[in-house]
């Protein structure tokens, strides 16, 4: 397909050109053929599509001693893919958008992404967390020791002690099996820490919150219209939890 | 075998002279046995072989002998079945994430970008011996590329790339149209892709990092050699030398690593990204390369065939595209040899014959259109 540019050097032709008329032999694949047969072509699909004449621009280059022109080429403008105007640059922040995209899907009415903003409002290391998994079984509650923000792929980190073990898990908020994440009890004072990493040390363990958990779940029965609370089941129900929360406070 | 001896020679020496040669070719034998014999003396001697059309070229199809097991021809056949029938694209490792499914399911993903992915050229088995594709990607300012690059990109009517590379494809259907732009629609959600990138250099690394030899004790009486390879191998009774080959320290990484099979999970035109799933080598800004997966089954010819259908649609003047900046080409580059790029420039380039022809029927066409419309809208008495 591309054989042409290189076989259309003037040269190629006349050696070929010369060869031809020294011996009658038809090559079919010989240079001279493609040169001769090239410009009918063209005048055919020129003739039927008329195509707008070629855009481009000429880069010079100088003569390194005298400065002056040597030589130009023709440079194609790089927006352009086969005369149409279709080659712009990708976004530079695919993956930003890529986040926001899946977010939207996972979490469209926001409240994930609010829990986990940067404010005053939405949970932050040391406060106690609950989450409730999507396939039901016992909540897991426990203090935040870290919150870890990267798009789609946020997730907190929560430590609690079961049956005297220390146990810590991550949950992955914009996960479709975390059916409720609410806050049941703020830090008294904002941690100065972005990782409280040191609370794993026996000196600084916060130990079971189970007390606190139970302490949650009367309040939010005292507050409620009647009904049984059913703590944490479905997002709406976590979303007024953390609003709850902002207000205790 | 008998020797073939011309006729006309052993005519000659066939009288009383016993000769060597006039008796390993008897007169008698040939002249007596002529008629019996399944054979017939010709004038350029005689053999018992069977008579071969062609009996200068010994490996014809024709002569029943097996077809060659080995050379140019063999070997793309024996490469066929795993040469994927498609070319591939080139893409930059953007980075990692997660993909998060309606289920739960929370999939490790690896975003590649594409960035102005164009076909460039396309190599035959007739020209250069294999079938393939160029493609191109990215960006490169002129500055930066050599006069003869410069010259290459002039006659393909493309602006130059940032990086080439080939992908051999199986036969001439997988042949692209030169200077189309490939989008990421090329694969499709849910196929197989191979991806080839350099991994991280990780420098000059010592034997345990390297190939994973287990090093030495910590104590037992061994000293300052914790992670030295040891040994390189037996002492006099094997040659006393290092056997070629042996793993040792030695510059670790940076070489090309392939990943299989990976499936795409989502493509987005708008980005410009194709998601695949797991993990690719190589640091975020590598140049990746992704193709169909070569021990998969192909795509669907359904969607092949979309595919090419659509190339065909964005960009259907391609081809005449492609003809004109060929034609450009030629101009600037006679212009160049003639050293009158300078003038050519300075008065601009002035449309061809055939371009101004064009133009002409264009704009006739255009104003006879006016007119008619201005008769059709004249009110009539």
């Amino acid at each position: 397909m591309n054989a042409a540019p290189l076989a259309r050097r003037p040269l190629a032709c006349l050696k070929a050109g010369l060869r031809q008329t020294r011996q009658h032999r038809l090559f079919a694949r010989q240079l001279a053929t493609e040169a001769t047969t090239t410009p009918t072509e063209t005048t055919e699909a020129a003739a039927t599509t008329p195509r707008a004449p070629l855009q481009h621009d000429f880069f010079k280059l100088n003569d390194r001693k005298t400065k002056t022109l040597r030589t130009a080429f023709a440079v194609y403008p790089t927006t352009t893919a086969a005369g149409t105007q279709s080659a712009a640059p990708p976004p530079v922040n695919a993956l930003l958008s890529l986040h926001e995209a899946q977010i939207k899907k996972m979490d469209p009415t926001g409240a994930r992404t609010a829990l986990v903003a940067r404010n005053r409002e939405a949970a932050q290391p040391g406060d106690v967390l609950m989450v409730t998994h999507r396939r039901g079984g016992e909540p897991f509650a426990g203090v935040c020791l870290s919150i870890r923000r990267r798009g789609i792929d946020t997730g907190v980190l929560l430590r609690n002690h079961l049956t005297k073990v220390p146990v810590e898990m991550w949950f992955k908020v914009y996960n479709r099996n975390v059916a409720g994440l609410e806050v049941i009890k703020r830090r008294a004072k904002r941690a100065r820490r972005a990782r409280l990493t040191y609370m794993r040390q026996a000196k600084h363990d916060m130990g079971s919150v189970e007390d606190l958990v139970f302490e949650w779940k009367r309040t939010r029965k005292v507050y409620s219209t009647g009904k049984p609370a059913a703590a944490g089941k479905g997002k709406d129900k976590g979303k007024k939890a953390v609003a709850a929360g902002g207000k205790k406070k | 075998m008998a020797p073939r001896l011309p006729a006309r020679c052993w005519r000659q020496l066939a009288p009383p002279t016993a000769t060597p040669l006039a008796r390993t070719t008897t007169p008698s034998h040939t002249a007596a046995g002529a008629a019996a014999l399944p054979y017939s003396p010709s004038p350029s001697g005689w053999s018992t072989l069977q008579p071969r059309d062609k009996p200068y070229r010994y490996n014809q199809v024709s002569s029943g002998l097996p077809a060659p097991t080995t050379g140019p021809a063999a070997a793309l056949k024996r490469k066929e079945h795993s040469t994927p029938v498609r070319a591939g694209l080139l893409g930059i490792k953007k980075g990692m994430t997660v993909f998060m499914g309606r289920t739960g399911a929370r999939i490790a993903c690896t975003v590649l970008q594409l960035d102005r992915v164009q076909a460039v050229l396309n190599k035959t088995r007739a020209k250069h011996g294999y079938w393939a594709v160029q493609v191109g990607m990215g960006e490169r300012l002129a500055g930066n590329v050599g006069a003869p690059l410069l010259g290459y990109y002039e006659a393909k009517g493309i602006a130059p790339k940032e990086v080439l590379a080939e992908f051999r494809v199986r036969n001439e259907k997988g042949l692209l149209p030169v200077g189309v732009q490939l989008f990421p629609d090329w694969f499709h959600v849910g196929q197989r892709v191979d991806v080839r990138s350099n991994c991280r250099g990780k420098g000059f690394a010592g034997g345990m990092k390297r190939h994973g030899f287990a090093g030495q004790e910590a104590s037992h009486g061994n000293s300052k050699n914790h992670r030295t390879i040891g040994t390189t191998g037996p002492s006099q009774g094997s040659g006393s030398r290092v056997m070629p080959g042996k793993k040792m320290p030695g510059r670790m990484g940076g070489q090309r690593v392939t990943v299989q099979n990976l499936p795409v999970l989502l493509v987005d035109n708008e980005l410009g990204i194709v998601v695949v799933k797991g993990a690719v080598a190589g640091p975020k800004g590598a140049v990746v390369r992704i193709q169909d997966a070569c021990k998969q089954d192909p795509p669907p010819q359904a969607f092949i065939d979309k595919t090419m259908a659509q190339l065909q649609e964005r960009f259907p003047d391609a081809e005449a595209h492609l003809q004109a900046a060929r034609e450009r080409h030629l101009e600037l580059k006679a212009a160049r040899q003639e050293k009158r790029i300078a003038e050519l420039m300075a008065e601009g380039m002035k449309p061809s014959e055939e371009e101004a022809e064009i133009m002409e029927a264009i704009i006739a066409a255009s104003i006879a259109d006016d007119a008619a419309a201005v008769a059709d809208t004249k009110p009539t008495f």
